[in-house]
């Protein structure tokens, strides 16, 4: 029963968020300079032609008439075409979404894989060396930014060495690349959270209990402590998992990676506004079922939230 | 229960393990030409749009009645001939027998009927159609014969059919509302295979090719990268046969590897600082002369365009109707400073503003700003995105002093047109000039032609609605085993027909 509210609540926050969203970037891409009419007509283009661009693309009609017939369209869920290409906005994001999602997902896993192991240690094994490595980590992961990092690993790796490929995602290799560069800072930041949340939870009494009885540490950390400690990162692991999503932009730009950045960017140089609002709507709709998600995971390990 | 996070973690990578280990066909082998594309074309729809991006992978796939030759001539191509009456109101193309598109028609009159139809068509809304606003009408007396008829003379016919949005599309398709924008069927040497969207667009050697032997190879890769670093990487580790994106710190390591050349020509680009001439205080010609003295055209070229040639005109210099008036306004400080003195207008912050989007255009406007400070102007830099450019200041007017570089044109008209009325972006015109323009697109005679655009270039290049610097030097970059590639600089499209892998 409590999923279900759960759900419900969720899906009208979401349904307030994503109105909220897409009126404000519908208002904001139009308003600041740049006509997707004179992008497509070009340098030489005459007065009549961009008039009659703008007269197919329904931009010469009221800012208020454009917003109701987009909101009605919408809600049955078309979201128009693109002005550049004349495909079907769903169709375009729907081409896209696999790639940009496996990049985030495959660099998501890759984070916790080190997030976890390296924030467990640090904090048991606090104020030694092992948690001074484990914070250094942490520090210079949050202090590089992804893309440098991204370019220096494609001059190693590809240019000097030429070990891994330089373009495109057609084998496995193509990831390796893209998905540490792009894993580094979010496990930098979940390391931090691990840690701290573990340090937390081995100063609680049963901990300290258990070691009383001569219970060896690493199996209280890892029967009781961990499952405990790990609660609060599930939430925040959420929301680095939206982070992810908009990181991949960049990544895919310097990877030349087909994906949802390298479409949404596009799509805001040339002021294709039906691709813009679409972007938005299903990158805001993909970000709250993700945190449902993450809090319906919370609610079935933690049975205190159950009962509740 | 107790184990969940880590069974969740491990089903994660299982998951992503699975889904990402599907690999397709990994490197391209054999008779593959990979050429680096520097962006993805907004549509493959050559009559919608203007996209450089868009003809440089349809010249591949159409064909035009005519094109350029190596020179810059137009030759036949699907016209085998073509006649114009002496009142230059008739053109009759004879079209090339035994020419099929890829979808298996054969090409006939009725399909250039057809394709000029379309382009014309409001429902389309073509930014080409007002080059074929001279046109009346287009007969098929038969199968194999087009004539054009025209309103009143016009001269750029020619040149607009040699262009890549005049390429001939099939009228069966056409007439069945074909999406030419994701599907091109066209004439030319190589078929439509495929556009993965941002990654690449493959086409396939076509064996009837009205040419025999040609095309050679037997795939064409367009691999689309926007990183100028990663293109050359990837022409340095042989990823890439062919790029068109070199930065000027990369032509020594590309001179200098044995594996790789560089194809060096003089591009047909303009690069201009454009002046507002409608503002105060720059509609005072003083102050326009003056900023064209200030500018050291050739350091401007050397640093922020990678090398190039001062040429003083709106007109690039392999054009025919070039004129050279490159010593019109050396550079001379001293001078520049006596004509803002004599001027003595009240000054203000000018207002330059650079497309970011175009790095040699903003380290040129840093190199203007301070060239324009040595000489008493004070110039206030504003960066814009691409779109900006073109509604707030292409459009708007909304500047003082820009940089930009103007594209080659086939006929001289696509340059000088916009000078007829003030109706462009600089507010510049003039009335002698006007009627020079007009003049020049109803008389056929080149020498007669040249004589007309002349006056209208001594009068552009006096009046200074520009700074015109000249023209860069345009750096392609290939693998040693590239034989037979061709660019058409004019059109800054490349001719893949006779490229072969040794």
């Amino acid at each position: 029963m409590a999923i279900i509210e759960l759900l419900l609540r969720r899906t009208a926050r979401l349904l307030l968020t994503v109105l909220l969203i897409t009126t404000i970037v519908f208002v904001t891409v139009r308003v600041i300079p740049g006509d997707p009419a004179l992008t497509i007509a070009g340098m030489e283009a005459t007065e009549q032609q961009v008039s009659a661009i703008r007269a197919r693309l329904g931009t010469d009609q009221p800012l208020g008439v454009q917003y109701v017939s987009w909101l009605r369209a919408s809600l049955r869920f078309d979201f128009g075409t693109s002005y550049f290409s004349n495909e079907r906005v769903i169709d375009l994001i729907l081409q896209r979404f696999p790639l940009t999602a496996m990049l985030a997902l495959l660099s998501f896993a890759l984070a916790l894989t080190l997030a976890i192991p390296i924030g467990v240690v640090a904090a048991v094994k606090r104020w030694t060396l092992w948690d001074g490595l484990g914070l250094l980590f942490a520090q210079v992961g949050m202090a590089i930014p992804g893309f440098w990092l991204a370019i220096m690993l494609l001059l190693l790796f590809s240019v000097q060495l030429g070990w891994l490929p330089l373009f495109g995602a057609d084998t496995p290799l193509h990831w390796v690349l893209p998905v540490i560069a792009l894993a580094t800072e979010r496990a930098a930041v979940l390391v931090r959270f691990v840690r701290s949340s573990m340090t937390e939870e081995l100063d609680k009494e049963y901990v300290l209990a258990a070691e009383a009885k001569g219970f060896p540490v690493w199996r209280v950390v890892l029967r009781h402590a961990l499952r405990n400690a790990l609660l609060p990162v599930i939430t925040v692991a959420g929301i680095q998992f939206g982070y992810l999503l908009g990181g991949a932009v960049i990544i895919e730009q310097v990877f030349s990676l087909p994906g949802l950045g390298r479409l949404f960017l596009s799509a805001i140089h040339g002021r294709d506004f039906p691709l813009i609002q679409g972007g938005v709507v299903f990158i805001a709709v993909v970000f709250s079922v993700i945190n449902f998600l993450a809090d319906v995971l919370y609610a079935v390990i933690n049975p205190r939230i159950r009962v509740g | 229960m107790r184990r969940l996070p880590f069974s969740i973690l491990a089903a994660l990578i299982a998951a992503s393990i699975y889904a990402g280990g599907a690999p397709e066909a990994a490197r391209p082998q054999g008779d593959t030409l990979r050429f680096a594309l520097s962006g993805n074309p907004d549509t493959l729809d050559p009559q919608a749009t203007q996209g450089t991006l868009t003809f440089q992978v349809l010249r591949s796939v159409y064909d035009t009645l005519v094109e350029p030759d190596h020179d810059g001539r137009i030759v036949p191509a699907l016209a085998e001939s073509w006649q114009v009456s002496t009142d230059n109101l008739s053109w009759t193309f004879q079209l090339r027998r035994g020419v099929s598109f890829h979808n298996g028609d054969r090409l006939t009159a009725a399909d250039v009927a057809a394709t000029f139809a379309r382009l014309l068509d409001p429902g389309l809304g073509s930014p080409h159609a007002k080059e074929f606003a001279s046109l009346r009408e287009i007969r098929t007396p038969d199968e194999y014969t087009v004539v054009f008829e025209l309103d009143h003379p016009y001269s750029p016919l020619l040149s607009s059919l040699a262009t890549g949005w005049s390429a001939i599309l099939p009228r069966s398709l056409i007439a069945a509302q074909h999406d030419f924008a994701a599907h091109p069927v066209g004439t030319g040497p190589f078929r439509f295979e495929q556009w993965i969207r941002d990654n690449r667009i493959a086409l396939l050697r076509n064996p009837d090719y009205w040419i025999p032997a040609v095309p050679i190879v037997e795939r064409v890769h367009f691999n689309i990268i926007t990183e100028v670093a990663v293109q050359v990487q990837g022409v340095l580790t042989g990823d890439l046969h062919i790029i068109d994106m070199v930065g000027p710190t990369d032509i020594a390591r590309i001179e200098r590897d044995p594996r790789t050349r560089l194809d060096t020509g003089l591009s047909s680009l303009v690069m201009v600082l454009a002046i507002n001439t409608r503002r105060d205080p720059l509609s005072d010609l003083r102050l326009r002369r003056a900023i064209n003295h200030a500018v050291d055209k050739q350091s401007i070229l050397d640093v922020a365009y990678a090398g190039g040639k001062v040429i003083g005109t709106f007109m690039d210099y392999g054009d025919p109707y070039y004129v050279d008036l490159a010593d019109l306004y050396p550079y001379n400080p001293q001078r520049a400073r006596r004509l803002v003195a004599e001027a003595g207008a009240a000054m203000r912050t000018l207002d330059l503003v650079l497309p970011q989007n175009y790095e040699p255009h903003v380290r040129a406007g840093e190199m203007y700003q301070q060239m324009l400070a040595e000489v008493g102007f004070d110039v206030r830099i504003r960066l814009v995105d691409w779109s900006t450019w073109l509604a707030d200041v292409y459009a708007g007017g909304n500047f003082d002093l820009t940089v930009i570089g103007h594209t080659g044109k086939l006929d001289p008209d696509g340059r000088l047109s916009m000078f007829e009325s003030d109706n462009n972006y600089v507010g510049w015109t003039d009335p002698h000039a006007a009627e020079m323009i007009r003049a020049a697109r109803r008389v056929a005679g080149f020498e007669e032609r040249r004589a007309l655009y002349r006056d209208v270039l001594q009068l552009l290049a006096e009046q200074v609605p520009f700074v015109f610097v000249g023209s860069n030097y345009r750096y392609i970059a290939m693998r040693e085993n590239v034989e037979g590639f061709h660019m058409d600089a004019k059109l800054d499209t490349y001719d893949l027909r006779r490229v072969r892998l040794r």
